[in-house]
């Protein structure tokens, strides 16, 4: 591991020995340019992790590599025992995205929306264990048969993080889950990933730009000039 | 990827969201298939009905199966018993056919003469039905004319005319002289077929084998038997033939004719495809946008484990969803305009043509229409083809679409 990070030695909060995610020299550039280099962490499960820096920093880029949807130079990513091949799988199982867009699909329901990743990985005729727990605990029971156009913002992403967890991940990659939403309602739907990932024991990974949000966290990281730092409270 | 039910959700829901049904490009890609779907099976259809119609008329004109002689043959009642006993046949009768010379006072024509027997012709031919004025039994010791030749030789039922004999030249040649026949009208006939209605004159069997010098002889026979076997009807007919008499049937006889109208349907057939490609193609195009308008959600369903072949389904799907919309609406626009299509051609034809012109050159009373079922299965697997292949176009657009910066630009 290189000296600009800091990142494995100090687990501040662990949960189990083997950790959930082990990321060790990861380096990304774009052409000749780099985006950021040997990026080193481990995470627990149950652990939560903020990721903060500056706009064009690459956090929702190495966020991507870190669930394999981007590929990187160098390093590698270990997922729950097993290596995660950059690029090459869309999907790799255990892990749930929350985007700073909700993007659900309008022409969905918000039932329909929030069954469609359940549906594609686990068939239909299963209904997830955790759906009338995670309804209750995010407020949709009264939206299920709506479409996502009539939604508020908060209520599309309270949407958008139900429909992340109903297959139950062991991690969750959030990248800027409030950037769309005001503070009081960012405040709120921050709550209830915090509060949802402690309830079902997942990990947490949140990039975000709001130092508040980062506090409510386990670990915070910086991504600044290409390295990943730990923050040390 | 374990369950496939929701590609079918998602392409039925992309195509009839929920709050409205049917988006604007699902209704305008489904109108265009359709369009050219209807557009083929009305044209082939009507093709269809003027090609049973030319066949009807072909076979009432010459019999379904008629029998020719190289040189005249004795109309033996024992050979013509044999025939009739073969299977599947129902009458036979003989026929002397060639042209004379016709004059009507100052007017001269070259009329092709038919000689029938009047008693059996009936049963091979529809007399009765081709009689416009006048009367069967006529046609015992008089002529019948066509409708058109009476017309311009100004001849009626009662008038008289003189036919010479083709004979009359040879004996000029010997210096002698054949005087011509007086012959009474005794009927008018139109067969609906412009070929048989421009000149033609039906003659008693007797009076004609006079008039050719055949004695007891004719120039063939034509034979009426059960339209589904035919050909193996021909067979049997050939197999009691002696040397220098072959059946043929109505179809082989008419074999070039037949073919030119098969190929008119054909070509017809591949052009008016264009039509359905041009839709599909229309389509695709609209394809292509969703799929760059909904590139983020694509990204959205691969981090949820969709594979390119699962998203490739998709639009697949939806593009036969729209085919198999086009097509039934197609079909169905198709239906309702070909069983109002008299009411449709009689009121273009009052505005565009003068009165019944149309029905008058083509002889028929309703526009003829024949609706195949192989036709309609060629039309709907084509179209099917042509909208699957249009899809490739949007599922190669969907195969370079950079998933990743997709969701990185949110």
């Amino acid at each position: 591991m290189e000296a600009q990070t800091e990142a494995t030695t100090e687990v501040r909060k662990p949960i189990s020995a083997a950790p959930l995610l082990a990321v060790e020299n990861l380096s990304k550039r774009f052409g000749t340019q780099p985006l950021w280099q040997n990026v080193s962490f481990t995470l627990q499960k149950g652990e939560s992790l903020s990721i903060c820096g500056v706009s064009g920093s690459g956090k929702s880029t190495l966020l991507l590599a870190i669930g394999g949807l981007e590929t990187v130079q160098s390093g590698t990513v270990t997922f729950d025992g097993r290596p995660v091949v950059g690029g090459q799988r869309a999907h790799v199982e255990g892990i749930g995205y929350v985007f700073q867009h909700y993007h659900l699909i309008e022409e969905l329901t918000v039932r329909e929306n929030l069954l469609l990743p359940f549906s594609i990985r686990f068939g239909s005729k299963q209904m997830p264990d955790i759906w009338d727990e995670v309804l209750d605990l995010l407020g949709l029971r009264e939206f299920l048969d709506r479409l996502p156009t009539t939604l508020s913002g908060g209520e599309q992403q309270r949407a958008a993080l139900a429909r992340a967890i109903l297959a139950k991940p062991k991690l969750l990659l959030a990248d800027e889950p409030t950037g769309s939403l005001d503070e009081a309602t960012g405040t709120c739907v921050m709550e209830l990933l915090l509060r949802v990932c402690q309830r079902f024991c997942m990990s947490l990974i949140l990039v975000t730009h709001s130092a508040m949000f980062a506090a409510r966290t386990d670990r915070r990281m910086l991504l600044k000039d290409g390295f990943l730092r730990e923050q040390t409270a | 990827m374990v369950g496939h039910r929701w590609i079918f959700l998602l392409a039925w829901r992309y195509l009839f969201p929920k709050k409205h049904f049917g988006t604007f490009f699902t209704w305008m890609s489904t109108a265009g298939i359709a369009a050219g779907v209807a557009l083929l099976m009305i044209v082939l259809s009507i093709m269809n009905g003027f090609d049973t119609h030319i066949a009807k008329k072909l076979i009432q004109i010459n019999g379904a199966i008629k029998i020719i002689a190289r040189r005249p043959i004795a109309k033996d009642e024992a050979f013509l018993e044999n025939i009739r006993r073969l299977p599947h046949v129902k009458a036979i009768t003989p026929y002397v056919a060639g042209i004379s010379m016709m004059q009507v006072g100052e007017r001269v024509a070259l009329p092709k003469c038919l000689g029938l027997e009047v008693s059996s012709a009936a049963s091979v031919l529809p007399l009765e039905r081709f009689l416009t004025k006048g009367s069967l039994n006529g046609l015992k010791d008089g002529a019948w004319v066509s409708e058109s030749l009476a017309h311009e030789c100004g001849l009626g039922v009662g008038d008289t005319f003189e036919l010479y004999s083709p004979l009359a030249l040879e004996a000029m040649r010997k210096e002698e002289l054949l005087l011509p026949r007086e012959i009474t009208v005794a009927g008018l006939f139109k067969t609906g077929w412009a070929e048989a209605d421009r000149s033609t004159v039906l003659l008693p069997l007797e009076l004609s084998q006079e008039l050719y010098a055949l004695s007891d002889n004719v120039h063939g026979f034509s034979v009426e038997a059960d339209r589904n076997c035919l050909a193996e009807v021909c067979r049997n007919v050939n197999d009691l033939l002696p040397p220098g008499l072959v059946a043929y049937t109505w179809n082989t006889l008419n074999a070039d004719f037949l073919y030119i109208l098969k190929l008119e349907k054909a070509m017809c057939f591949f052009v008016l495809l264009f039509v359905v490609a041009v839709a599909a193609f229309s389509m695709s195009s609209g394809l292509m946008s969703a799929v760059v308008r909904k590139r983020r959600e694509l990204a959205l369903l691969r981090t949820w484990g969709a594979t390119k072949t699962a998203l490739s389904l998709l639009f697949g799907l939806q593009s036969l969803v729209l085919g198999t919309l086009g097509l039934f609406v197609g079909f169905s626009a198709a239906a309702v305009i070909l069983h109002e299509r008299n009411a449709i051609v009689r009121g273009l034809t009052g505005w565009l043509l003068p009165k019944d012109a149309l029905w008058n050159f083509y002889d028929v009373e309703t526009l003829p229409a024949v609706w195949s079922r192989q036709d309609m299965l060629w039309i709907a697997l084509l179209t099917l083809v042509m909208t699957l292949l249009a899809s490739l176009l949007p599922i190669g657009r969907m195969y370079k679409l950079p998933f990743v910066q997709s969701l990185r630009r949110g």
